[in-house]
C-alpha cells in the first residue's frame, strides 16, 4: 500500500511539476521503502514507460508532438540506454546513488532555470528543417515552426539516453531544454516530443535489467500503476493550479534529497 | 469533389494517429494484467507460485500457455508486455510513414527499431 501511495504521489507531483516520475519515485524506494538501487532503477523504468506511453498517445492526438523530430532523436536515446543500461550493471550501487544524487541536484537547478525561462515569450523559428505545425488547445491557433541545431540536439539526446539507462529516469530534463535552446523547439511540443520518447528509451534499458533479474513483478507493478494513476491526475490538476511556488519548494527539496543520497 | 485538404491531413496524422492507438491498447493491456496479479495476489496469497529469478520469455510464454495464470506470470506479463509497447509503436511508425510514402522517416524508424531488436537479442542471450 505504501508502495501504490508512493508511486501515486511520484507521478502526481512528477505531472505537476514537469518531471517524469522517476526523479521522485527512486528516491522513495531507496530512502523511504530500503529498496536496492538497481531494483529501484529497473522499477522506475517500468514506471517511466507506463507515463511516457499514456501521456504520448495523448498528446499525438493533440498534435503536439514533432514525431519526426522524436523518431529522429530517438536513434541516439536508444544507443545511449542500451550503453547505460549495460553500464549500470557493472557499477555497486554505491557509485549509481553518487550519481543520482548528483542529478537530482542538476535537476533541481533546471527547475529553477525553467521558471524564469516560463516568464518570456517565444519567438518561433522557421527556417530549419522538419517544419511542423503545434496547435494550441487553449486558443486552437496553429503556431508553424521549424528545427535547427539537429546534430547538436542529437549529442544531448545521446547524454540524455545514457542517463536513463543508467540510472532510471525519463531523461527529459536534458532533451527538453536542449530541443527548446538549441532547435527552437517551442518548450510546449519540446515536452510533448521528449515525453514521446521516453517510452523508447526506457524499453531500451528495460530489458537489460530485466536480464539481469532486477526486476521485482511485485515491486515494479506496484510502482507503476501508482505512477501511472498520479500522472494522470498531476495532468489534470495542473490545468487548475499553480505550480511556480511547488516548483520552487520542490527545487529546495530536491537539493535536500540529494545531499541525503550523497551521504548515504 | 472530395475535400482534399482533409485527406491530405488524414494521410499526414496518419502514423500520429495509428502510434496513438497502439500506445493507448499496450498501456491498458498490459496494466489490466498488473492489476489482476496484485488483485490475485491480495486476495489467494497462497496461490503466488514464486519464480526462482526473473523468468526468461521461453518460460512466461509456456506459463501463459499452459493456462497457468498465477498472480507472479500475470504481473510479468503486464510488465513485459508494457516493454513491448514502445517497440510496437516504432513498427507502426515505420509501417504509418511508409503508407505517407516518407521514405527517409521509413528508413529513420526502422534503424530504431533494429537497434532496439539487438538489444533485445543480446538481453535474451544474456538469459540464456
Amino acid at each position: 500500500m505504501y508502495l501504490l501511495a508512493g508511486g501515486f504521489i511520484a507521478g502526481t507531483f512528477g505531472a505537476l511539476l514537469g518531471l517524469g516520475g522517476g526523479v521522485l519515485l527512486i528516491p522513495f524506494l531507496v530512502i523511504v521503502l530500503g529498496i536496492p538501487m538497481h531494483q529501484a532503477i529497473a522499477t522506475s523504468i517500468i514506471a517511466v514507460i507506463a507515463t511516457s506511453s499514456a501521456g504520448a498517445a495523448m498528446n499525438l492526438e493533440r498534435h503536439t508532438v514533432h514525431m519526426r523530430l522524436g523518431m529522429l532523436l530517438e536513434i541516439a536515446t536508444v544507443l545511449g540506454a542500451i550503453l547505460g543500461g549495460m553500464t549500470a550493471n557493472y557499477l555497486s550501487a554505491g557509485v549509481l546513488t553518487r550519481l543520482f544524487s548528483g542529478l537530482l541536484l542538476f535537476v533541481s537547478l533546471v527547475m529553477l532555470w525553467r521558471i524564469q525561462k516560463n516568464n518570456g515569450q517565444e519567438k518561433l523559428q522557421t527556417d530549419g528543417i522538419l517544419p511542423y505545425t503545434l496547435t494550441d488547445q487553449a486558443s486552437g491557433t496553429e503556431l508553424r515552426y521549424t528545427v535547427k541545431k539537429v546534430p547538436a540536439t542529437m549529442l544531448v539526446s545521446l547524454l540524455a539516453g545514457n542517463v536513463s539507462g543508467l540510472l532510471g529516469v525519463g531523461g527529459g530534463i536534458f532533451k527538453v531544454p536542449a530541443m527548446n535552446i538549441l532547435s527552437s523547439v517551442p518548450m510546449k511540443a519540446a515536452t510533448a516530443t521528449s515525453n514521446f520518447m521516453i517510452g523508447v528509451t526506457g524499453a531500451a534499458s528495460a530489458f537489460i535489467y530485466f536480464a539481469h533479474g532486477h526486476l521485482n513483478p511485485f515491486v515494479a507493478s506496484t510502482a507503476a500503476l501508482g505512477v501511472l494513476a498520479g500522472s494522470m491526475t498531476g495532468v489534470r490538476i495542473s490545468r487548475k493550479i499553480h505550480t511556480k511556488v511547488l516548483t520552487w519548494i520542490f527545487a529546495v527539496a530536491l537539493m535536500g534529497i540529494s545531499i541525503q543520497l550523497y551521504l548515504r | 469533389m472530395p475535400d482534399t485538404k482533409s485527406s491530405s491531413n488524414d494521410t499526414r496524422y496518419l502514423a500520429e494517429r495509428w502510434t496513438s492507438r497502439i500506445l493507448r491498447v499496450g498501456v491498458w493491456i498490459s496494466a489490466s494484467f498488473m492489476i489482476l496479479g496484485l488483485f490475485l495476489t491480495t486476495i489467494f496469497p497462497s496461490s503466488v507460485v514464486p519464480f526462482p529469478t526473473n523468468p526468461s520469455l521461453g518460460i512466461l510464454a509456456e506459463r501463459i500457455f499452459s493456462a497457468s495464470f498465477d498472480p507472479i506470470t500475470l504481473m510479468f506479463s503486464g510488465l513485459v508486455m508494457l516493454m513491448f509497447t514502445p517497440i510496437l509503436r516504432v513498427i507502426t511508425a515505420v509501417f504509418g510513414f511508409a503508407m505517407e510514402r516518407d521514405w527517409r522517416f521509413v528508413f529513420v524508424s526502422s534503424l530504431v527499431f533494429l537497434m532496439l531488436a539487438c538489444e533485445i537479442m543480446y538481453s535474451l542471450f544474456l538469459k540464456g
